[in-house]
């Protein structure tokens, strides 16, 4: 009689036939007691699928209506065929949908999913992103941000950035809720800043000066630097009315704690 | 194989009290979920205590967060974990057991629960709440893991049963004396789901009653009970626990058992999938307070 597998052995072959229908499992260590052992591995392989999915539904809802529940069921089976799950914990399994995606030669006719995906993305990281107290406009009007030399402020840990060459936000906004009439793109890309407002994700597209100047505070740079740079943008902009509207928004707090944000991103 | 070291002594309503932790009351409570989180923080309705996965509370912060840090001052709380994979037949995760022990000192749950099962292995996860087979060697580890997160966390934890769709051809013990075996060796409380039971009665074919009796009741510290869905167009009757609708009456019946089994139990109404109304599981609940109530107008 052939001996059983390991528990280590047994273990390996039922979780590489949760994530490929092709993989045997370990079916002869399974009782089959009137269905096959087959059959019965294949409810956990649709339950560990339908819990992925749910995951992802979640975290992806507006790439859902775009691409439709079909496409998106496909993409999820094949998205954790090559991103299996890496933790126990689920509210990090979608981090590497954005760049599957883009990958996808289906969505070449949808150019500005890759940025739906990645806004969605940053929605997540705001959701989940650290409590803070957010410096009021009117604590704000009473602070000097730089204390001899020292920045007295820096952004939200909630705060998350995108620059995108399309109309994200907007097509965001309808894909999660069409209404009646024909989406009217604008013809420029939108530069979105996502923050948490009273335990929701709020978001907004920004002028370029502004998106400039929020980009050098979450790069770590001197609010002398990010006004040369929203200056250079916009020779009007108005650094100390920009973070006034930044505070008004909650996207500041006091503290010279850093003013990077957690996310990877590429800096100016 | 050497017993895992035993945890510290059970805190018992007074050591709890001395802390400032609200003990979990042998009455109904819920499972806490996203979509009646803003309800129970702002409206405090009359439950007897709240339960909600220990991975919610697993990030930095947000909304989950911050309004646990209010509802604990209201009610009893356990953290039900589904991620940490006693069973898992090379590691336990480390990164996972030490935040859990990060969020388990910052929420002071009353109880603190895991599953007896495996979810992942080769660091791949599947989410999901995987059979052990019944074996010495499953056994073994799951007590050794039971010991290494009770030492981690310096506490009391409780395990509990679940559904499964499968059974092992090897095997050792039938579940329940694997059960009741794992809680003796480690010196855990036992969670019954009592789902789980009548579930795994249908979809292995054996009388739940036999399970419940040879539980090690003085140990059982909790109960669950959900709504589980019939699989159709299979050769044989498969039940799935998919927490999705009401407790099913033969369940009630069965939960009935339970109690005068092992007496007044903290009992949880769990509710994952399809959320209802806030309203639809107090109406559970009321249901278990009845029986818990029953029971005691018997023993009185």
């Amino acid at each position: 009689m052939p001996t059983a597998p390991s528990l280590l052995e047994c273990q390996r072959r039922f979780m590489a036939a949760l994530y490929a229908p092709d993989a045997a499992g370990p079916v002869a260590a399974i009782a089959g007691n009137g269905l096959e052992p087959a059959a019965r591995l294949r409810i956990y392989r649709h339950s560990s699928e339908a819990i992925h999915a749910g995951a992802l539904r979640t975290t992806y809802p507006a790439v859902l209506a775009l691409v439709g529940e079909a496409f998106f069921e496909q993409c999820v089976r094949d998205y954790r065929r090559g991103r299996p799950s890496r933790a126990g914990n689920l509210q990090g399994f979608g981090q590497h949908f954005v760049e599957y995606l883009a990958t996808l030669s289906e969505t070449h006719t949808l150019p500005y999913l890759p940025d739906v995906a990645r806004l969605e993305w940053l929605r997540q990281e705001t959701a989940l992103a650290a409590d803070a107290e957010a410096l009021s406009a009117n604590a704000l009007a009473h602070t000097s941000p730089v204390i001899e030399g020292i920045p007295q402020i820096a952004l939200h840990p909630s705060v998350r950035l995108l620059a995108s060459a399309h109309a994200v936000l907007t097509i965001w906004r309808y894909a999660m809720q069409p209404g009646d009439g024909r989406l009217q793109l604008p013809y420029t890309g939108e530069n979105v800043v996502s923050w948490r407002e009273a335990g929701e994700v709020a978001m907004a597209a920004l002028d370029a000066a502004s998106f400039a100047c929020i980009e050098m505070l979450a790069c770590g740079h001197t609010l002398e630097n990010a006004n040369a740079a929203a200056r250079a943008a916009d020779p009007a902009f108005d650094l100390a009315a920009c973070l006034a509207s930044f505070a008004v928004r909650g996207l500041l707090v006091a503290h010279p704690s850093g003013l990077r944000v957690t996310e990877s991103r590429t800096c100016p | 194989m050497a017993a895992a070291s035993r945890p510290p002594e059970r805190a018992d309503v007074t050591d709890l009290a001395a802390t400032g932790v609200q003990p979990v009351p042998a009455a109904a409570g819920i499972g806490l979920r996203a979509p009646h989180l803003v309800r129970v923080r702002d409206e405090r309705p009359r439950i007897a205590w709240l339960e909600t996965h220990s991975e919610n509370l697993f990030a930095a912060g947000g909304p989950f967060c911050e309004a646990l840090d209010f509802i604990r001052r209201d009610y009893p709380l356990s953290l039900h974990g589904v991620g940490l994979s006693l069973g898992s037949a090379d590691a336990l995760d480390i990164a996972h057991l030490r935040r859990l022990r990060e969020v388990v000192g910052r929420y002071q749950p009353a109880l603190v629960s895991e599953h007896l099962c495996w979810g992942a292995v080769g660091g791949m996860h599947s989410n999901d709440l995987l059979p052990l087979p019944f074996t010495e060697e499953a056994l073994n580890l799951v007590v050794s893991r039971i010991g290494q997160v009770q030492d981690a966390l310096q506490r009391e934890i409780q395990v509990e049963n679940i559904s499964t769709y499968l059974r092992f051809r090897d095997g050792d013990y039938t579940e329940w004396d694997f059960v009741a075996e794992a809680v003796h060796r480690s010196g855990c409380g036992l969670l019954c789901d009592v789902n789980n039971i009548y579930v795994n009665s249908i979809n292995h074919g054996f009388d739940p009653r036999t399970y419940l009796r040879a539980l090690p009741h003085a140990a059982v510290e909790e109960i669950h009970l959900a709504g589980f869905t019939r699989k159709d167009n299979l050769p044989v009757p498969l039940l799935i626990d998919s927490h999705s609708r009401r407790v099913d009456e033969k369940v009630w019946d069965l939960y009935a058992e339970a109690i005068a089994l092992f007496g007044p139990v903290p009992t949880l109404i769990e509710w994952d999938q399809d959320i209802p109304a806030l309203e639809v599981l107090l109406d559970e609940a009321a249901r278990a307070d009845e029986v818990l109530d029953a029971h005691r107008a018997l023993a009185a």
